[in-house]
This record gives structure tokens, C-alpha cells and sequence, in this order.
């Protein structure tokens, strides 16, 4: 592949089979008809202490069948796209939906609801063409330049560098969704990572280990330099832990990892959830269950963003929308059989670009840990879970004792406990710092009377 | 199951030539030692749910993954398709590292060898194959467990039972001319319901998953667990969270192996100690928990979800003591950890598919019974808790921090369990808590659930503990 241009990774001819697939299931009797057909190519340089310890190359092709046969359903799948192959494939899939038992709400989307600009996949400007014209050499280059190792004994100030693994990959990603109603549905991104985890070795023999990140679709927004020494940082930040006792804290939590305090939030609005009464927001829709100042919105047509996407799984239109408006929560997530199982119109199948909106007067972590003076800053999260039935958490926490707005010292081995209606209730501090390399943007979040176990 | 080799030449339209071949395209760089992986995995899907089956499939995986070593050094590449051209392009992409130098060899490179003997025995024969089963075969199974689980209990509101199986022809060849070949089997349900009670809501959930075939789809299995999922609602709706802090731990026999996967397992598993991360890294031959406790990870049990004939690199399976008699014996290997240790694999070698380079996993993770009784563990804690159904956990490797969730349990008090715990969550040190084991119970029991390990890949394994009691670990709470 070097130094060669890579003409788009979907082929003319791998796009016309999907087409004589979606035909071949219409004539052996499927009603309607679902096809994605997917490729990716990926490249990927692992580092350890200093040298290249692994290269990965990955190329896949899949194609998803979704096949409506007499008002029933079944979902089939193959990465073995020799036509022949798939006719039988097609034929036996379409005998086993028969054996099924039907179900009237799974249809099609309505075709109004349908995507319609997103031809040549590039609409949303997540495709870096640098990627074409990048070599074997280059991409060690990369992967190389972005080590901390080499400045070793320069870094190591009270504490002794274990070990520095990383990882660069690069990949292409390009799909294509048609259906039996005319849907053509391309979407066409590439991504840029880089990874690092990072173990030091205190006076006294502890090992400490934290992690850093980034992404971006775009090489040149990659920040490459800076992410082995910002978890060679994050370990050694962690030296000198001590224990605090339980009680009720003022909990800030950084937006690294914030997002575990949002996602189960936008679970239970989620159609299966709802559908199946497994949702400790069931029957919320139009309601005020959080404060005033909570603005939650998706954004999924930012262009050049990580994450955005033009049409959902089903090839629904996606839409810029409030989630969450002034504390009144505004949409469920629902898809076409969902919606039907509820007799209620459909909405998108789940949130793409979530943004939470500022609150207060806080841009960064720091102007956050000022304003609440006192109390536990989360720098990470280690296992829990969450019963999506009650809202009721409770996770293990990482990070450091805050007194008078600064780090007094790390604190590990801890719990935060609660539910999460009267955790957003008490949320007093959103940020503007919400890390671009994710797909939800979420601050740092300051949140008051949580219950910590120590 | 172990088949015949020509219906795998069959399959992956290969021979002995093309397979020498192969593995000198991946050696044109000057690696040290090459191996490929075949697989053919044919997954099915069926899903009952709002009181009917009408939701279901099935996928085909397959491909050839290529891995060239140069020493400890990785270069993988895979190809969906066993044609040569495609295969060769991606030999020679995983020839690429031997670009880089390196200093050692991995394990038997430099003695070729014609390879082990296929094991005698097979640990999962299959009486009823999958693949060509008609579907609607399937149907009652799923069907009766529903009815059921409503016949049990009235105030379940919404039921979903999930049947998935699988059945993956794997082909393994390396640069020592080893040639291995196995059919491995899984199947796996899962039954969860939604139950409510005066307008509150709760949920419960329980699974099933071996290496066998459809044979395994019994009305006694139904029955089983439709049983187990409309067990203890009431103490479910009754329950409370406790007040949180550091307290004694009764884990209860089976499912809390758990305990063991995420404190010990991991920090076990040889590339963690090989970089130097594992907080076990310079532990071997030391007394890390009292005497009289064995530690065991075993690729043997037969129909286990996590046993193997062979790992992925063609390493037989085997039964490994991790800790004997309260010291550490051994790490868990791959080819490459076990040159670096100077030590034989231990058939943890293992990978998601062949996307994937195997890495070292665990297979079923246990520890051995002990001589205490259970009643005597539980009556000995004056304030503590018992906790017996988990839904997930999570080690930090360098520190050994571990967690896992509980979805239920009891307080203990005065000795007695009282009032009925939920949806909390433990967290300990490693190190800590094997140092802090107070007592092991007779009655080790492996969890038959649908265990899966996410460490960079998800494959299958499974765990099991006898009733034990841990000094304190910290508990969350209100």
C-alpha cells in the first residue's frame, strides 16, 4: 500500500452487489429490505519502553441483512461477499425468518423520514484524505514521535518509569445502507488515535498506572505530543495516596470521565429500555425531573466533529434537538419497531453529539475546583454499575482530596453512592472543557452532597 | 470437537504446501517464528420477547489471521479470505516487524519440532450440532420458559430470554510444522424480567452458557432457570443499600469467583508481569495468601464455557495451579511470556477471533474447597455483609485495585443474616485481600453463567470460589 492512492474503499463493484443482494431478497419473497454493507481498514503501530512491539493491519468487509418477510423479521450477516456464497446465504436467511413468529411493528421507516443527502459519504467533512499517501514509514514516524520514554531520566522526578505502552492507529471506515424504499445512505470517515498507558514505581515499590488519549478524524488535529507525558503525569499524580473518611462530599468530576454519570441517564431514555419498563425515567417525557439551569442537546451534523453522523442505523435523517431543555426532558430515542411497540411517533434511534450546556461562570477544571473550595475531584472511575430500573449507582472513584480549591492529595479505594435524579439534581457546576476526541461533550461537572464510602 | 483435518483443508481450501507457503511469505522479513489461524464461526440468534419469538438470525465469520513474531515483537495481519493473493498480502503486511530487531525467541522457535499430539481427550463433543437445526426447533425451549416464569410469579411484567450459540472451526499451523485443528461449540441463554410491585420496579437476570451443542436445550434446564430468575423477588424488593464503610465480606460459593478473575486473575496473566506492570510482577515463588489455599485456572472442566482442547496457539489445554498452598507458582502464559519467563505455555493463549493476536486470558478461574463450613463463616462476622449475585467488575493491574458489583446479598449481624443489600458496589486491593482470606468454605461450585473477560478482546471463561470470607473490604453505601 505505500505510496499508493487507495481509490475509495467501497468499490463500484462491491456497492453493485449490494444492490443484486437487496434485488435477489425482494424475488425470493422478503417484503422489505435492509442492507448495510460496511469496510474498514485499519493500521496500528503498538509501542512498548521505547520500540515498536507490535504493528496490526486489518482490512473487513461485512455485509447486514435485515429482512421483512411476511410480516416478520430477521437480522443476517456475512463477511464472505462472493456472490454466489451470498445467494444461498440470502435464500436459507429468508427460509429461517419464515420459522419466526410475526411481529407488525417491525416495518421499514416511514420514506419521508429518510436520509437523503448523504451520497458520496464526505458530506459531514469527516474524511482526511492525508491518509492515502501515509506509508509503513511514516506511520512508525508518528507512532515514534509521540513517546515519552526516550526523555526518561529528564521525567523522572521522585519516581521511577515502569513501563510505557502505546498504541498509533490509523483507520478508514466507509458504509453504505440501502433499502427495498430507495434509501441510499453512505457515510465515510477516518480516525486518528493515540494511547498511552503509563506505570511508575514510587520510593516505596507502589505501582501506579494511568492512561491518556486522543482522536480526532482530521491527522492534523491529532495531538500526538503531548498524550505519553500527560499519562506519565496522571500516574505520578497519584503518589502519596492517602485515605479520607466517608460522608457526603462535593463531588467534581472531570470531563475524562464525566461521561459515566450521563450515559445511563440517556439509557433510560432509550426506547427498549422504556419499552421493556426497565427505565427509571419511564413515563417522562414533558416533565421537569432536573434543575432549571440543565440544558442537554444533540448536535449530530457539526461538521468535522468525532461522532457526527447524518442518518441513523435505519437511515433515518438525524437532527440537531434538545434532550434535556431547561430541566424538561424533551425526546425519547426512538426507533421505527420501538415506536410502534408504543404507539407513539418515532424519533432517532439514540443520541449522536451530546452537549451539555455550561452552568455558572466556570471554563475549566481549574475555574471549578476554585468555585467549590472543598471536596473529592474524580479523575477516573474503577468498575460499578447502575440498575437501569431504579436509577440507583454506585461506582469506585479515583483522584484527590480538594481543600481550598487545590489538590491536597490522591485518594483511591473509594465509592460514590446514590441515584441518579437526586445526583443531576444537585448538580451545581458545568464547565467548558468537554474534550473534542469524544463523541458526548461533557465538562467537568461539580456536584453537591454525594455519599462517598472510604 | 475434533474432526477429521481434510474437512478444515476442505473449508479453508488449504494444504500442507499452502500452509508452508504461507508461513514463508510471513518469514520473507527474517521473523522468528510465524502462525496462522483459521476460523469459520457460524453464529445463531434467537430472541423471545412482549411473549413472542420474533426476532432472530444468524452471521458467518470468517478469515485467516497471520502473526509473525521477532522475538517479544507482534506483527498481525488478517484476510477474510483464503485465496492466496489475500493471504500473502497480509504475510507479508505482519512480516513488517521484523524490520525491528530483537534479542529473544519465543518458545521452541529455535528447536523445531513436529508438535504435540492431539489430547486424548475432547472436552466438548457435540451429540447435537447447531448448524443445520432448523430454528424453529429452537422455539418451545425459549417459549416454555416464558410461561413459565409467569406462572411463578405474578408481578413479572416483562420477560426477554435470548438463545445464541456458536460453532467455530479453527485450523492452527506455525513455523514448527505444528498442525492443530478443533470445532468448538457454545451455547448460551439468558432469561431477564422486569417485575413490579405497588408502582416500584426491579429486575433480575440469569444466564446459562456451555461448550456443547443443542442437546443441551432441556425442559430441565428451562425449568431451571425460570426457577432461579423468580428467586428471592421479594427480598429484591425489600432490599436496601447499607451504609457504606469498610466491613467483613462472606462471598457466597459460585458466582463471586468473580473475586478471584478481577483481584488475582488478571495480575496473573504473564504480558502484565512481562512489562513489569502486574503488582504480582516480582511475586512468584512468594506466600501471598495463607496456607492451605490452591488458585487454579483450568482449560479442562469438560463442556466449561472457558475450556479448550487447544488455546489459539495450538498449545493443548491444561489445568494450571496459580497458587499452591497459599504461594504463587505460576503465571498464566502465551507462547511469547512463557520465552521470556524461560517456562513452558500454559495454554492461556487466546484471542476473540482471528482479528485478533492471542494474548494470555484466563480460562475457569477457581479455588480449590477449604476445610471451613459456611454457617461457621457467616455465624463469625458480627457486622459485615454476604454477597452472592454480581454483575461485573474491574481490576487496575499496577495497582491491583480491583471491584465487582453486587446485585444482592444480606447484611450480617450478630452472626445472622438480616436485611437483604443491593446494587452496590465493592472495591478492594488485590494483594490485600488474598493476604486477608479468614476462612474457605467445602463448597466450591463453578458458576455456570455466560461469563465473558473484556481485556482488549472478549472471549468466553468462567469462575468459581467456595463460600469465603475476606477481613474487610470496603463497601459502598449510603
Amino acid at each position: 500500500m505505500e505510496n499508493k492512492r487507495l481509490t475509495e474503499i467501497l468499490t463500484a463493484e462491491e456497492i453493485s452487489l449490494a444492490q443484486h443482494c437487496l434485488d435477489f431478497a425482494r424475488k425470493e419473497g422478503a417484503d422489505g429490505v435492509r442492507i448495510t454493507l460496511s469496510k474498514s481498514l485499519m493500521n496500528l503501530i503498538g509501542l512498548l519502553n521505547g520500540e515498536v512491539d507490535k504493528t496490526a493491519h486489518a482490512l473487513d468487509r461485512s455485509m447486514q441483512l435485515q429482512l421483512f418477510v411476511d410480516g416478520i423479521f430477521g437480522t443476517f450477516s456475512s463477511n464472505s461477499l462472493e456472490r454466489e456464497g451470498l445467494e444461498a446465504f440470502i435464500k436459507e436467511a429468508i427460509g429461517t425468518v419464515r420459522m419466526l413468529e410475526a411481529d407488525s411493528c417491525r416495518t421499514l421507516p416511514a420514506p419521508e423520514r429518510l436520509v437523503k443527502n448523504a451520497r458520496d459519504g464526505k458530506e459531514l467533512e469527516l474524511y482526511d484524505d492525508t491518509i492515502e499517501l501515509l506509508s509503513a514509514q511514516k506511520r512508525r514516524e508518528l507512532a515514534l514521535s509521540s513517546m515519552a520514554w526516550p526523555r526518561k531520566d529528564a521525567l523522572e522526578k521522585g519516581f521511577r518509569l515502569i513501563a510505557e505502552e502505546g498504541e498509533y492507529s490509523d483507520s478508514v471506515f466507509d458504509s453504505l445502507t440501502l433499502d427495498s424504499q430507495g434509501l441510499y445512505a453512505r457515510h465515510t470517515e477516518t480516525s486518528f488515535e493515540i494511547g498511552y498507558e503509563t506505570t511508575v514505581e514510587d520510593s516505596a515499590g507502589n505501582h501506579l498506572s494511568s492512561y491518556w488519549w486522543d482522536a480526532s478524524p482530521l491527522l492534523k488535529d491529532l495531538k500526538l505530543e503531548s498524550c505519553a507525558e500527560t499519562a506519565l503525569r496522571r500516574a505520578a499524580a497519584q503518589i502519596g495516596t492517602q485515605s479520607v473518611p466517608g460522608g457526603k462530599y462535593t463531588l467534581v468530576v472531570d470531563s475524562e470521565c464525566a461521561s459515566k454519570l450521563l450515559t445511563p441517564v440517556l439509557n433510560a431514555l432509550g426506547g427498549f429500555a422504556l419499552q421493556q419498563k426497565n427505565s427509571f425515567l419511564l413515563d417522562s417525557l414533558g416533565k421537569k425531573l432536573f434543575p432549571e439551569y440543565l440544558t442537554i442537546t444533540d448536535r449530530p451534523l457539526t461538521k468535522g466533529q468525532t461522532g457526527c453522523r447524518l442518518f441513523d442505523s435505519e437511515g433515518v435523517a438525524t437532527a440537531d434537538m434538545p434532550i434535556i431543555e431547561n430541566g424538561v426532558i424533551k425526546t425519547y430515542f426512538l426507533n421505527t419497531y420501538i415506536a410502534n411497540k408504543m404507539e407513539v411517533p418515532p424519533t432517532i434511534e439514540d443520541a449522536t453529539r451530546v452537549v451539555v450546556q455550561p452552568v455558572g461562570e466556570c471554563n475549566t477544571l481549574e475555574d471549578v475546583l476554585a468555585q467549590i473550595g472543598d471536596g473529592i475531584l474524580v479523575t477516573g472511575f474503577n468498575g460499578g454499575n447502575s440498575n437501569p430500573a431504579t436509577g440507583n449507582f454506585s461506582y469506585g472513584i479515583e483522584g484527590f482530596l480538594i481543600k481550598n480549591g487545590r489538590r491536597e492529595h490522591p485518594v483511591r479505594e473509594m465509592l460514590i453512592t446514590g441515584d441518579f435524579l437526586t445526583l443531576w439534581n444537585n448538580l451545581r457546576l458545568a464547565a467548558r472543557d468537554a474534550r473534542p476526541c469524544m463523541s458526548k461533550l461533557i465538562p467537568t461537572l461539580a456536584f453537591d452532597k454525594v455519599d462517598v464510602s472510604a | 470437537m475434533i474432526g477429521e483435518k481434510n474437512y478444515y483443508f476442505n473449508l479453508f481450501q488449504v494444504d500442507t504446501q499452502i500452509l508452508d507457503r504461507l508461513i514463508s511469505e510471513g518469514l520473507r522479513s527474517g521473523g522468528s517464528y510465524c502462525d496462522l489461524y483459521f476460523e469459520n464461526t457460524t453464529y445463531g440468534s434467537l430472541l423471545l420477547r412482549d411473549g413472542a419469538v420474533t426476532s432472530g438470525g444468524s452471521h458467518i465469520d470468517f478469515g485467516v489471521g497471520i502473526r509473525v513474531l521477532s522475538g517479544e515483537k507482534t506483527g498481525y495481519a488478517y484476510s477474510e479470505s483464503t485465496s492466496w493473493a489475500d493471504m500473502a498480502a497480509s504475510a507479508r503486511a505482519a512480516a513488517q516487524i521484523a524490520s525491528t530487531p530483537s534479542e529473544v525467541s519465543p518458545y521452541g522457535t529455535r528447536n523445531p519440532s513436529r508438535g504435540e499430539p492431539n489430547p486424548a481427550a475432547d472436552r466438548y463433543p457435540i451429540e447435537q450440532q447447531w448448524r443445520g437445526i432448523p430454528m424453529k426447533t429452537f422455539l418451545p425451549f425459549l417459549q416454555q420458559i416464558e410461561a413459565d416464569v409467569k406462572k411463578r410469579e405474578s408481578r413479572a411484567r416483562k420477560v426477554i430470554v435470548s438463545l445464541a450459540f456458536q460453532v467455530s472451526d479453527i485450523l492452527m499451523y506455525n513455523s514448527q510444522k505444528e498442525l492443530k485443528w478443533d470445532t468448538r461449540p457454545m451455547g448460551s441463554i439468558s432469561v431477564s424480567v422486569v417485575y413490579e410491585q405497588n408502582g416500584q420496579r426491579e429486575n433480575k437476570a440469569t444466564s446459562r452458557s456451555f461448550r456443547m451443542g443443542a442437546e443441551m436445550l432441556t425442559p430441565a434446564l428451562a425449568t431451571e432457570l425460570a426457577a432461579e430468575v423468580t428467586s428471592g423477588i421479594d427480598e429484591r424488593f425489600a432490599a436496601r443499600r447499607p451504609k457504606g464503610g469498610q466491613m467483613p465480606v462472606v462471598m457466597g460459593a459460585g458466582a463471586s469467583g468473580i473475586l478471584l478473575h478481577e483481584a488475582m486473575g488478571h495480575a496473573f496473566e504473564a504480558d502484565f508481569n512481562r512489562k513489569g506492570t502486574s503488582i504480582f510482577a516480582d511475586k512468584m515463588g512468594c506466600q501471598i495468601c495463607p496456607k492451605g489455599i490452591q488458585i487454579i485456572d483450568d482449560g479442562t472442566i469438560p463442556l466449561n464455557r472457558g475450556s479448550l482442547n487447544f488455546d489459539d496457539e495450538g498449545i493443548p489445554g491444561q489445568k494450571t495451579y496459580m497458587v499452591e498452598d497459599g504461594v504463587l507458582t505460576s503465571y498464566l502464559h502465551d507462547r511469547i511470556s512463557a520465552a521470556h519467563y524461560g517456562v513452558k505455555p500454559t495454554g492461556n493463549g487466546r484471542r476473540e477471533s482471528f482479528r485478533y493476536a492471542p494474548i494470555p486470558r484466563m480460562r475457569a478461574t477457581y479455588m480449590e474447597s477449604g476445610p471451613a463450613r459456611t454457617e461457621d463463616l457467616i455465624a463469625s462476622v458480627d457486622k459485615g455483609i454476604y454477597v452472592d449475585e454480581f454483575s461485573n467488575g474491574q481490576v487496575q493491574i499496577g495497582e491491583g485495585d480491583f471491584t465487582f458489583y453486587v446485585k444482592s446479598g444480606f447484611l450480617i449481624e450478630g452472626g445472622r443474616l438480616t436485611m437483604p443489600v443491593k446494587d452496590i458496589n465493592i472495591i478492594g486491593n488485590g494483594p490485600a485481600a488474598l493476604a486477608d482470606m479468614r476462612g474457605v468454605a467445602g463448597d466450591l461450585q463453578i458458576d455456570p453463567g455466560a461469563w465473558t473477560c473484556g481485556k482488549e478482546q472478549s472471549v468466553p471463561v468462567s469462575c468459581g470460589i467456595p463460600t469465603v470470607l475476606i477481613g474487610s473490604l470496603t463497601v459502598g453505601g449510603e
